[in-house]
């Protein structure tokens, strides 16, 4: 049983973050990128599978530039076996529908029973592609996952809801899962991870290697188009107080009296 | 009358859920700003036995209440009103789709957006529809920076709306309750719902608490949570936590305050080491007095707070609860 991972390479969040001169997104210039988070988690519950004999190969695929290339051996030396790099200039700038088009015709033919992947990526936090491309299939997704269990051509999971409680869904396979963070505690690369990775095949194609339009894809389709990004607005802010620490504790002290009546 | 904004309505066990009242408010100003009618403003409810609801949100809110109402759809399966919410947005071709940013909202919107073809923004935190196109405001880069999204052409446009983006609708209206033909089998899903039921937990009910510390990543381990419990035990308060804590396992998930936890309202939030991502806020911001301390000026948890340290918490936190214990004396 093949199991794919989707990930995604994203600035890391201790980036210098700065707005393009345009002002509709960041300048990447300045960003160090790693890994999305998420992402680890999804890795980890496919290699567990694996580990435990449930599945076989487990594949990870990452749409996006060069750079992306970094994630993806990133993957391969926790524990993947091979890799998938969709890569073609022709894809900046699209709206994750586009993207989700991507995914499926580059695994069109592959056969993956189990598709995991991040609930969300850290930087534009869309929490959408996963169960796009479940869609597109025309399979079960499931999101916010906190816990998953392979049955007998179904898979068990428990989505996260609000006040603490949980879904029990089971989906019939092929079945798509957005894993949210903590549903394991993920692995790290070993050295011997991180040599054996070197011998693993990353597949780049480009979108007339997997026959895909390119009138469907890039700034020119998206239909989603940020036309600004800012800072958020301060609001009223926070009266930000000065001094040494005991200072502004009898401070906090006084206003936590005054406003609240709680001391 | 035609529908131009149609709100997918949540309820549980029969109960309208307040997101649901938001969409609609949100909906009669967004109808309002494009110049639509408020008869154009439509809502759509799945679930078993749930006619009290569908009345209640054609009396306020909605002009119609369409209603699917089938045993497959008791309980929420992604396929099973994934399938219903598209075939009656065909039906009814409206310009704009709400869902609630809640799990059950974002989880089946995309299916809904790529059933058809239609661009989705999620999570937002306003929505308007200058001239009738809409225009969505949400949050990226975990509340960095706030992203302003059009569509431009495209004929139908769909958002998940986080809580809190608009006031409920408050008005009263006369609208109709349609019942549809849901048209799906139970037994063709290939999403089965198990059970929904508590996650583990030891007892601890944060919504009601009145006083609550919270630690953030800053606190950087779990043994450092012991300043956190000693100021919140000077205070009489309780302890709560962001996710990347209780992700950790610093603390169990019960602590966790934000939209995938709980939401409080205490008199009093103490904000520790939390930058104040927009998950957390929306759990948070609700509260009577907030104090945040956190060495980033910059953090977003700021702009909530009504007042502010920015400092290292190992020394500001112990010398606060220190201030507590003399001011208790």
């Amino acid at each position: 049983m093949k199991t794919l991972v989707l990930v995604k390479q994203v600035p890391n969040t201790d980036s210098p973050f700065r707005i393009n001169a345009a002002g509709t997104w960041v300048d990447e210039g300045n960003l160090t990128y790693g890994l999305n988070d998420y992402d680890r988690y999804a890795l980890e519950e496919a290699l567990r599978l694996k580990d435990k004999g449930a599945a076989g190969e487990v594949v990870a695929l990452s749409v996006g530039p060069e750079r992306a290339a970094t994630a993806l051996r990133t993957c391969l030396a926790t524990g993947a076996d091979r890799a998938i790099h969709v890569k073609d200039d022709r894809l900046a700038g699209s709206d994750p529908l586009a993207i989700a088009k991507v995914i499926v015709a580059a695994i069109k033919g592959e056969d993956f029973r189990l598709v995991f992947a991040g609930l969300q990526a850290d930087d534009d936090n869309y929490t959408q592609t996963p169960a796009l491309v479940a869609r597109l299939l025309g399979r079960p997704c499931a999101t916010a996952v906190l816990k998953a269990e392979l049955l007998d051509g179904a898979i068990r999971v428990e989505r996260e809801l609000e006040n603490n409680r949980v879904q029990v869904i089971e989906m019939t396979l092929p079945a798509v899962v957005a894993v949210q963070t903590g549903i394991n505690e993920p692995r790290y690369a070993s050295l011997k991870g991180i040599m054996a990775a070197k011998k693993k095949e990353i597949r780049t194609v480009g979108l007339s290697d997997i026959g895909l339009d390119a009138a469907q894809v890039g700034a020119g389709a998206a239909r989603l188009k940020t036309v600004r990004l800012a800072h958020p607005p301060k609001g009223k802010g926070a009266e930000i107080l000065k001094g040494s620490a005991d200072e502004v504790a009898k401070a906090l002290v006084l206003r936590i009296r005054e406003k609240t009546g709680v001391l | 009358m035609a529908c131009k904004v149609l709100v997918v309505a949540e309820q549980d066990g029969g109960a309208v859920r307040d997101i649901t009242w938001e969409l609609l408010g949100l909906a009669h100003r967004a109808a309002k700003e494009a110049g639509w009618d408020a008869g154009s403003v439509k809502a759509l409810l799945l679930g078993h036995n749930v006619e009290a609801a569908a009345k209640g949100l054609a009396e306020r809110g909605a002009a119609e209440a369409i209603v699917a109402d089938a045993a497959a759809l008791a309980n929420y399966t992604c396929d099973g009103y994934a399938a219903v919410i598209e075939a009656q947005a065909k039906a009814e071709s409206p310009a704009l789709i709400l869902f609630g940013h809640t799990p059950n909202g974002w989880d089946v919107a995309p299916h809904v957006a790529a059933g058809l073809d239609a661009p989705l923004a999620t999570e937002c935190s306003a929505v308007g529809a200058p001239g009738g196109k809409p225009r969505f405001t949400r949050k990226a880069f975990n509340g960095k920076f706030v992203q302003e999204i059009e569509v431009g052409d495209a004929p139908l446009s769909i958002a998940t709306v986080q809580r809190g983006a608009a006031p409920a609708f408050s008005g009263a209206t006369q609208g109709t309750v349609r019942k549809v033909d849901p048209g799906i089998d139970a037994g063709t899903l290939q999403a089965r719902f198990v059970e929904v039921r508590k996650g583990e937990s030891g007892g601890l009910d944060l919504s009601q608490a009145s006083i609550i510390v919270s630690g953030g990543r800053g606190l950087g381990a779990a043994e450092k949570f012991s300043i956190i419990r000693d100021l919140a035990q000077a205070l009489g308060g309780q302890v709560g936590a962001s996710r990347p804590v209780t992700d950790s396992g610093w603390l169990p998930h019960e602590h966790q305050i934000g939209s995938s936890g709980v939401t409080v309202a205490p008199k009093l939030y103490i904000a520790c080491g939390i930058s104040g991502a927009i998950q957390h806020l929306v759990g948070m911001r609700g509260s009577g007095y907030i104090v945040a301390v956190n060495k980033d000026a910059d953090a977003p948890i700021f702009g909530v707070a009504d007042v502010g340290v920015v400092g290292d918490l190992f020394e500001i936190v112990p010398a606060l609860t220190k201030a507590v214990q003399e001011a208790r004396r």
